[in-house]
């Protein structure tokens, strides 16, 4: 802060105490405010306010239910989700070791309205394509679980389709900026890439059969990718886009989108 | 007073040899070493948090979005470029998911303030001294609104500032660094999120002496 000779005026000391309180001076004995504080009553009365009013700002009263988490478990819990979601394994949601207010008839009636849904998929699914028993043979283990895969797949295999045509729409047919300067306007996209990744990550709970292994791989990449176009810039640079296209053919997944997918909607259809 | 030294984050235990510098760190992370992610975590969540609530305001909100960012991160790690700073990195991707967040809710921030406060009621009466009487029980709960109101609007750049020189005692060199851009402009979103704390504090009465009490 130097100001050479010339003594502050009280405008300008004003000005520059919120700051000063971050960065006090380093002992230097002629620092011009210092200077001006002690010959000037009012401005040092609103240091004095401004240095109290700062220094009462505490973190338990700016976030007051932080001291409430532990954070040791919620560290754990926290990487161990992680790992969870890139294993492809369900996602399930971690209870934060906090006090939550619950609303226990919203639970109740969320529960009581998925049973019903469960049950009229189950009739009408039965009622379209009857699944044949073998005669002598034990009943099919688990058909409302089924049957809940079976739409679990097909979400995903969606939503891998769509993020399919995703990608192919960001590498192949990008928008320009309206800066003229050449960058590549992919804010659509990032919308499109937040979007999807809530419903894959929805979807990839919801998996778990043997077989489900491959499509929630595929899951887990096309997140990775998904992600990477979301820490992109709106305006991006077309060499930004380069290392998106050669992840996509590093990993040939658009192909293997095609496959999985087909597989999927065939083994819904022979199910 | 040094800017809230007993109220920073408590230091993080480094483990197992992971190297405490935050780009060698998120070099472990990216080739999944044993334990780096759990100290990647316990190193930026309650940086995060803070951050989060800022943009939710909201307590179990801002925690949801921290761990669903960090599982972000982590299935992201691969795709991180060491141009930018591992936080810089980490709160940009919190900071679009909190978006996404406020989004999917479709009210202002400044509602959802309201609604935070509504949804958790006496949680003030919780936090204070029991052996405080009625009235200074209840000038506490009225400083701990104003300075929630007080951090909570400010704009988002300045609120980032604030959040890391205040309450995380980081320099203004740190944070220039994580977060990728001047120090003058560090300095001048500092000095403008300051003055604005103080002035609506001292707007609403509110004395630091009274505070600490």
């Amino acid at each position: 802060m130097t100001t050479g000779d010339r003594e502050l005026t009280c405008a300008e000391v004003r000005d520059r105490l919120p700051l000063r309180f971050y960065e006090p001076p380093a002992g230097e004995r002629g620092d011009p405010i210092d200077r001006h504080l002690r010959h000037c009553r009012a401005c040092a009365e609103e240091w004095e306010e401004t240095r109290r009013a700062l220094a009462a700002v505490r973190a338990e009263d700016a976030f007051p239910r932080e001291g409430e988490v532990d954070w040791l478990a919620f560290t754990r819990d926290t990487a161990a989700r992680a790992r969870a979601a890139a294993g492809g394994r369900p996602v399930t949601r971690v209870v934060v070791p906090t006090v939550r207010r619950t609303r226990p008839w919203a639970a109740w009636g969320g529960l009581v309205a998925v049973a019903a849904c469960l049950v009229v998929v189950m009739a009408l699914r039965r009622a379209d394509r009857p699944v044949p028993q073998q005669a002598g043979s034990a009943p099919a283990p688990g058909m409302a679980g089924m049957l809940r895969q079976n739409v679990a797949r097909e979400a995903a295999a969606r939503s891998l389709r769509e993020g399919r045509a995703l990608l192919v729409d960001l590498l192949q047919a990008p928008v320009r900026c309206r800066r003229g300067d050449g960058t590549l306007d992919i804010a659509l996209e990032k919308e499109r890439s937040r979007d999807l990744l809530r419903r894959l990550a929805v979807h990839r709970g919801a998996l778990g059969g043997p077989q489900d292994g491959r499509i929630a791989d595929l899951m887990g990449q096309m997140e990775s990718l998904l992600l990477q176009v979301g820490t992109l810039e709106d305006c991006t640079g077309p060499h930004s886009l380069d290392d998106l296209r050669a992840a996509i053919r590093r990993r040939q997944i658009l192909l293997r989108i095609d496959l999985v997918t087909r597989d999927a909607e065939g083994g819904t259809s022979r199910a | 007073m040094n800017p809230a030294p007993g109220s920073c984050v408590l230091p993080v235990r480094e483990e197992g040899g992971v190297p405490p510098d935050d780009f060698a760190l998120m070099e472990e992370v990216r080739h999944d070493r044993d334990g780096a992610f759990e100290v990647f975590v316990a190193r930026y969540q309650r940086r995060l948090y803070r951050l989060a609530w800022g943009y939710v305001r909201h307590h179990e909100d801002a925690l949801d979005a921290v761990q669903e960012a960090m599982v972000k991160i982590y299935l992201a790690r691969a795709s991180y470029r060491p141009e930018s700073h591992p936080f810089t990195w980490a709160s940009r991707i919190l900071a679009n998911h909190c978006l996404d967040v406020l989004r999917r809710r479709r009210v202002r921030p400044a509602e959802s303030l309201e609604a935070a406060q509504e949804a958790s009621p006496g949680r003030e009466l919780a936090a204070a001294d029991p052996k405080d009487s009625p009235e200074r029980r209840g000038s506490r709960a009225e400083f701990r609104r104003r300075v929630e109101q007080a951090v909570a609007t400010l704009p988002e750049s300045q609120r980032e500032v604030f959040v890391l020189r205040h309450f995380e005692d980081m320099t203004l060199a740190e944070i220039a660094t994580v977060r990728g851009c001047a120090l003058g402009t560090v300095k001048s979103s500092l000095h403008r999120a300051a003055a604005a704390v103080r002035d609506r504090l001292l707007r609403a009465g509110v004395r630091g002496d009274a505070a600490m009490g």
